[in-house]
């Protein structure tokens, strides 16, 4: 009983020191803490949201007043001109269904991407196609159509609404943690565990679920973002939780009230801001993650230089895959779009995010080789563009030798193996 | 491109095509034991049970919903090979009309701005990576990040409020007699324009700030190669490297952007068409979904997912014709 409890608690210790050492991470990088701010500012916004509103617009004898009130003291952003609620109350409120749908959505397509993509990546064959094929599927329906018809025929409890949302949201996530465990299953650590007689459930659980685990957080926090839009366009549309206040709703509300005819142009400019913001904090920390994750970026923390190596990073993933396709006689396929993020993470993130391992991986085994052929050092340079073989020498000095040259000989098979089954699609 | 690759491909597609069709199909059967039950008029004083029973018996056959449900699906298919979609519940009309009415008048919209945005965003692109780490490219980066985190149909309420109701230079509802009064005449048309132009720019500005981002960032990269340093050093002017040399290869990934664009242009204009109050394919699907229209919803379902899907296809297949390195082959 008390080793159980011994070792409970240890697991606990060992966890929250992971977290702290997370947050800690994301803290030191400048754009990281812009959106940690911003979005523990919202958190206490929705935790506190009863003693910080000044009324409880939920409340229909205490919380309604005169109808289309201009904003005053008594009321900072007026009242709503169909029900007379506080729109400054409601804004707070609304934090509320925004960040836990948010949230919760994201948490269930972590679970739900990072489990059905491990298994496509590392068990492979008909699993595999049978997750890719449902991938495809939900990718060709229009995902807006589908989500209402699916409120539709369910209802529009927050239950459904996040059931919908995680069940069609978590293709793009799948596709990118597959991706990623085929570059791993071929490390030599997870063949040495392979050899030793460790079962499939163990390595996945203990080998091949950690090494993805950073990529997990950071795809999890910019597809966040995403679902909090989609949720806001929903309730939008009049199709969210009619019981709930929310920000897309509030949007709607002062649309059809005709808050636009009248001027009262606050009540349209508040809850815009609000969506803004916590869409603007999810994706400061995920493109933050990604820097912190990705060596090559550890230099320089300015927007421009994240989105220019993301693309970069893009490039060369559709370049070096031509070429082994090439040279394969393989096939070819130009990827197609991710559907769970908004259009301007699709074309530079979540592709993308797969190479980024194999880049460096790929990097450093090339910066291995150099270093240890010596003479043959300015060959591999020239193959190598100049700022890769930087980044490659710094992250080569990094890694234990033994590792190097381990790694190479799988960096290079993975990347073929990769080619060919990316092209299987 | 192999002739084996495009028939398994088409094949591929097909067999997506039937999935897709086979789920819209079931999704209005999820937990209702009669789906006709919908469509049933009220039993009204004069008539018998018997009577009621016939009239029942003629709604099914109305709306295909008779027999059981294998044979309604049998059916379905059946009746998708000619083309028909099924009668609309609250319209009377065969589906495939509704939607033939009202798909040129979302394509109005979709194409403009798909058109518009690659146009102005490939320049500005194109501009932002030759003055890379200026003014230009700072805004043209910023501008990304607003643009991705504001939803768009925020921005088409900012734009109805200032353009629409404040300053009056754009009509900020949709004039229903457009569509009713439409001819090919000079005056037609441009009352269509001086509609369209709200919800337009109001798409537009988000695809714009991602095409000029892509472009940018691919810009550069082409521009980093030898071939481009080959032809500087031969002297060429500045408009001819851009032109001549960088830009041909940096739209290569353009293309695919634009393939993913292309696939969304019917379903992807939905609030944007609700807000500005717009007679389209998005207003269709969201009336038919509060009237509980089910046999059109799953109409506009299957027919976006064909376009979705036709459109990828041609996309890959044009990628690989524009790109001689990309090889489609099979094993």
């Amino acid at each position: 009983m008390i080793k159980t409890l011994q070792y409970i608690g240890c697991k606990l210790l060992r966890v929250l020191y992971a977290i702290g050492r997370f947050f800690k991470k994301l803290w030191m990088h400048k754009q990281g803490r812009i959106g940690l701010i911003i979005f523990a500012f919202l958190a206490i916004l929705a935790i506190f949201a009863p003693l910080i509103a000044p009324y409880d617009p939920y409340d229909v004898i205490n919380g309604r007043f005169e109808k289309g009130l201009t904003p005053s003291w008594e009321h900072l952003l007026g009242t709503s001109i169909t029900t007379g609620q506080d729109i400054f109350s409601m804004l707070i409120y609304g934090t509320r269904s925004s960040l836990s749908i948010g949230l919760i959505t994201g948490l269930v397509i972590a679970v739900l991407g990072s489990l059905l993509g491990v298994a496509a990546g590392y068990i492979g064959g008909w699993v595999d196609t049978v997750i890719m094929r449902i991938v495809d599927i939900l990718l060709v329906i229009p995902t807006l159509p589908l989500v209402i018809v699916m409120t539709n025929v369910l209802g529009t409890s927050y239950v459904v609404i996040v059931i919908v949302f995680a069940a069609f949201g978590w293709t793009g996530l799948a596709r990118v943690i597959r991706s990623q465990v085929m570059l791993i299953k071929n490390a030599n650590y997870v063949k040495a565990a392979e050899i030793a007689g460790a079962s499939r459930w163990y390595i996945m659980w203990r080998h091949i679920l950690p090494a993805v685990s950073n990529l997990l957080i950071m795809s999890t926090a910019l597809t966040s973002a995403g679902i909090m839009v989609a949720e806001a366009g929903l309730s939008f549309l009049g199709l969210g939780n009619p019981t709930a206040i929310s920000w897309g709703k509030m949007l709607a509300d002062a649309q059809s009230s005709g808050a636009m005819l009248f001027g009262h142009w606050w009540s349209i400019l508040a809850p815009g801001v609000g969506i803004f913001l916590s869409v603007y904090s999810f994706m400061r920390i995920g493109l933050a993650l990604e820097e912190i994750l990705n060596p090559r970026m550890r230099k320089g923390s300015s927007m421009i230089k994240v989105f220019k190596h993301l693309n970069n990073r893009y490039l060369d993933e559709v370049f070096a895959s031509m070429d082994d396709a090439s040279k394969m006689k393989g096939e070819y396929v130009a990827p197609s779009a991710s559907a769970a993020l908004p259009p301007a993470f699709e074309a530079a993130d979540v592709r993308t995010v797969a190479a980024q391992a194999a880049l460096a991986e790929a990097a450093a085994a090339e910066a291995a080789a150099a270093e240890a052929a010596g003479a043959q050092a300015a060959a591999a340079g020239t193959y190598v563009p100049a700022a890769q073989a930087a980044a490659a020498e710094q992250a080569a000095a990094e890694e234990p030798f033994v590792q190097r040259r381990a790694e190479e000989e799988a960096a290079k098979q993975s990347a073929r193996e990769n080619a060919g089954q990316g092209g299987e699609r | 491109m192999k002739a084996s690759y495009v028939i398994k491909r088409i094949l591929l597609t097909l067999f997506i095509f039937f999935v897709v069709v086979t789920l819209c199909f079931f999704i209005p059967r999820i937990g209702v034991d009669d789906p006709a039950a919908r469509y049933y008029p009220a039993q009204t004083a004069g008539t018998t049970d018997a009577e009621y029973e016939y009239i029942k018996e003629q709604t099914r056959i109305e709306y295909g919903l008779n027999g059981t449900t294998f044979e309604q699906y049998i059916r379905y298919l059946g009746k998708l090979f000619t083309g028909d979609l099924g009668k609309s519940y609250t319209k009377n009309e065969p589906v495939i009309d509704l939607i033939a009415e009202r798909l040129p008048w979302t394509l109005v919209l979709s194409v403009s701005n798909l058109l518009i945005s690659l146009i102005i965003g490939v320049i500005i692109g194109t501009m932002a990576a030759w003055r890379r780490g200026r003014w230009q490219d700072r805004a043209l980066l910023n501008a990304s990040t607003f643009t991705t985190a504001l939803p768009a149909f925020f921005l088409a309420l900012i734009l109805s409020f200032l353009l629409g109701f404040e300053w009056e230079i754009f009509p900020a509802y949709t004039d229903q007699n457009m569509v009713a009064e439409f001819a090919w005449n000079w005056e037609s048309i441009s009352r269509v324009a001086y509609n369209a132009a709200l919800p337009i720019f109001a798409m537009a500005i988000g695809s714009i700030v991602s095409y000029g981002q892509a472009t940018r960032n691919s810009v550069i990269a082409v521009s980093e190669d030898d071939f481009i340093l080959t032809a500087k050093a031969k002297g060429l002017s500045n408009n001819k490297v851009i032109y001549g040399h960088t830009l041909r290869n940096a739209l290569l990934p353009i293309v695919t952007q634009f393939g993913m664009n292309v696939s969304t242009l019917i379903g992807g204009a939905v609030v944007i068409e609700q807000i500005f109050n717009w007679n389209g394919m998005g207003t269709l699907f969201l009336t038919a979904n509060s009237n509980n229209d089910y046999p059109l919803m799953m109409g506009i379902m299957i027919f976006m997912s064909a376009f979705a899907l036709v459109a990828n296809l041609l996309t890959d297949f044009v990628y690989c014709l524009l790109d001689p390195r990309v090889t489609l082959g099979g094993r």
